[in-house]
């Protein structure tokens, strides 16, 4: 891991708190028909969840608990055979969500750019839908995708294409593509969980970057306690199957986080609490730890 | 040896195949040349060579019966071609994108795959005349059969997180399907094309069997008639070759439409 990530300057909270931004989880719970056998799995078990203004939400918990079915609850997008959630409320601003939303955009594991576009074709993909194409003029377009792609540091490589990056500017251009909605809502399914780990401290500096720039409510899925520590404004540590909340821990050091600070009585503390709650579930979960 | 995944180099490759060619080749005269097979079962290379001279030399009016041969067939497959991509493309496409369409449809089309599509050469015969028409239709029907589920299952082999993530960022089904789905199966579908064309190829002679009279296939059936085995094989060899040669032209152009594939 990189050591030295260099202290920004304290611009935290250059934003105004945006009172909208409310996220919420009630009781909810989603049940699959078991693969092989008759009968249901119950994945997550009357979940309750709230989140409000800017900020940054870590989900934690172990690999299938249903961290990215919740994601997707929030999402709005329902890729399942089945209804989602099986029961229980999800608000999204106040409102339910019954289908995809245009102030929530997802980032995917698997960056989803297409391979036949340019990077710059790729961060304007979203304009070629009929939703944006109408409410976006083209001239604002090509402007929000040139600061995009400066915002990610991609400016130079706009005309290439996907496989001629490496996995962590693709995973740049995705978030590109996802932050040039100027989303008030980004929901993020472990985005950084293929790459390196020096790319992966790359990318969360970004992504700390870009949410300095576009404040908005980011809810972030990883089985990476380090992870966790390093961006999350607040940890929702998830219990194995059925998923609920086990903890939910608030962290109030400012971002980005320094070495001093993962060693510090604190953070040694936290990740303490953490693991103790994962591992107070049943057995081991599947967990990173590398302060 | 035995490792699937080595790549050899090129010289060797073709050194490879041209050596299993010239080894048939090789074995073909032999056999034909000594004699030891009857002239009227096997004709030996250099007879179909001066039977290839004489069919492609021009006649007392001036055409080469060869080239004029070669001219409907192509023709016949040209046409039957563009129709079977224009027709069985979209149709595939919508099966795949809908599972719906996909249930009704597939019934009427899955079967005929196994289906003996020569038997049914005397039914389009009666519907559709001895024209060209009934051989248009015939080429089309055997091919749009093999192209429509190739063409479903190229859209059905797009993962699906590209169309939840265009979903995701606004788009509606339909476009989902469009803009995320259709562009990533192109290059399977333009593989799917150009299968359906190399089989018309294997069927033009059943298409030019009846009442055809001018195509590669009538040239074969006729010179079979009058037993002129080297003139049999010129007709084969020909549709060989063309055959080879538009199957290298498409994929040329696939490569060229589609270059991030092979990246």
């Amino acid at each position: 891991m990189a050591d030295e990530i260099p202290e920004a300057p304290a611009a935290e909270a250059a934003h105004a708190p945006d009172a909208g931004l409310h996220l919420s989880l009630q009781g909810v719970v989603q049940r699959f028909p078991a693969p092989d056998h008759d009968g249901e799995i119950t994945v997550i078990d009357g979940l309750d969840l709230e989140a409000r203004g800017p900020g940054i939400v870590m989900l934690l918990g172990p690999s299938g608990c249903g961290k990215s079915t919740l994601l997707y609850m929030m999402g709005g997008v329902r890729p399942f055979d089945v209804p989602s959630p099986t029961e229980g409320v999800v608000l999204v601003g106040g409102q339910p969500c019954e289908g995809a939303h245009d102030d929530v955009v997802m980032v995917f594991q698997r960056y989803g750019n297409r391979p036949d576009l340019t990077v710059r074709e790729n961060v304007a993909y979203p304009f070629r839908f009929k939703l944006w194409r109408d409410r976006v003029d083209p001239s604002e377009i090509d402007r929000r995708v040139d600061e995009m792609l400066e915002a990610v540091g991609l400016a130079d490589k706009a005309k290439l294409r996907p496989s001629q990056l490496s996995g962590g500017q693709n995973q740049r251009v995705a978030l590109a593509r996802s932050l040039v909605l100027r989303p008030r809502y980004l929901l993020m399914d472990e985005p950084f969980g293929a790459l390196d780990a020096q790319t992966r401290d790359e990318m969360q500096r970004l992504l700390h970057d870009l949410h300095q720039t576009h404040p908005c409510l980011v809810v972030f899925v990883t089985h990476d306690i380090t992870e966790a520590l390093t961006l999350g404004d607040r940890v929702v540590v998830l219990s194995t199957r059925p998923a609920q909340v086990a903890a939910d821990f608030t962290i109030s050091e400012p971002r980005p986080r320094s070495t001093t600070w993962h060693r510090s009585t604190e953070a040694q503390r936290l990740e303490e609490s953490i693991l103790k709650t994962l591992h107070g579930g049943s057995g081991h979960g599947h967990l990173r730890v590398s302060v | 040896m035995w490792n699937p995944y080595r790549r050899i180099p090129a010289l060797q490759r073709r050194l490879l195949g041209a050596g299993a060619v010239a080894l048939v080749l090789g074995a073909w005269a032999l056999v034909s040349g000594a004699g030891w097979v009857s002239p009227a079962k096997l004709p030996t290379p250099w007879g179909v060579a001066s039977a290839f001279g004489r069919l492609a030399m021009p006649d007392q009016s001036g055409d080469s019966l060869l080239f004029v041969a070669t001219k409907w067939s192509f023709l016949r497959v040209f046409v039957a071609g563009v129709l079977v991509i224009v027709v069985g493309t979209p149709i595939g496409i919508l099966m795949g994108a809908s599972p719906r369409i996909n249930a009704a449809i597939s019934p009427l089309v899955d079967p005929f795959r196994s289906a003996p599509i020569v038997a049914v050469v005397p039914v389009l015969v009666m519907w559709f005349g001895i024209g060209e028409l009934t051989k248009i239709v015939f080429l089309f029907m055997g091919a749009v059969v093999y192209l429509i589920p190739m063409v479903r299952d190229a859209i059905q082999a797009v993962p699906r997180t590209y169309w939840i993530s265009a979903r995701d960022l606004g788009a509606t089904p339909w476009e989902a399907v469009r803009h995320g789905v259709i562009p990533m199966a192109m290059p399977r579908i333009a593989d799917a094309m150009i299968v359906s064309v190399s089989i018309m190829w294997t069927y033009i002679t059943v298409a030019e069997y009846y009442n055809a009279e001018k195509g590669l296939g009538q040239l074969i059936q006729n010179a079979r008639r009058f037993s002129a085995m080297d003139q049999v094989f010129v007709g084969i060899f020909v549709i060989v070759a063309l055959a080879l040669v538009t199957y290298q032209a498409m994929r040329a152009l696939k490569r060229a439409l589609y270059p991030w594939e092979a990246e």
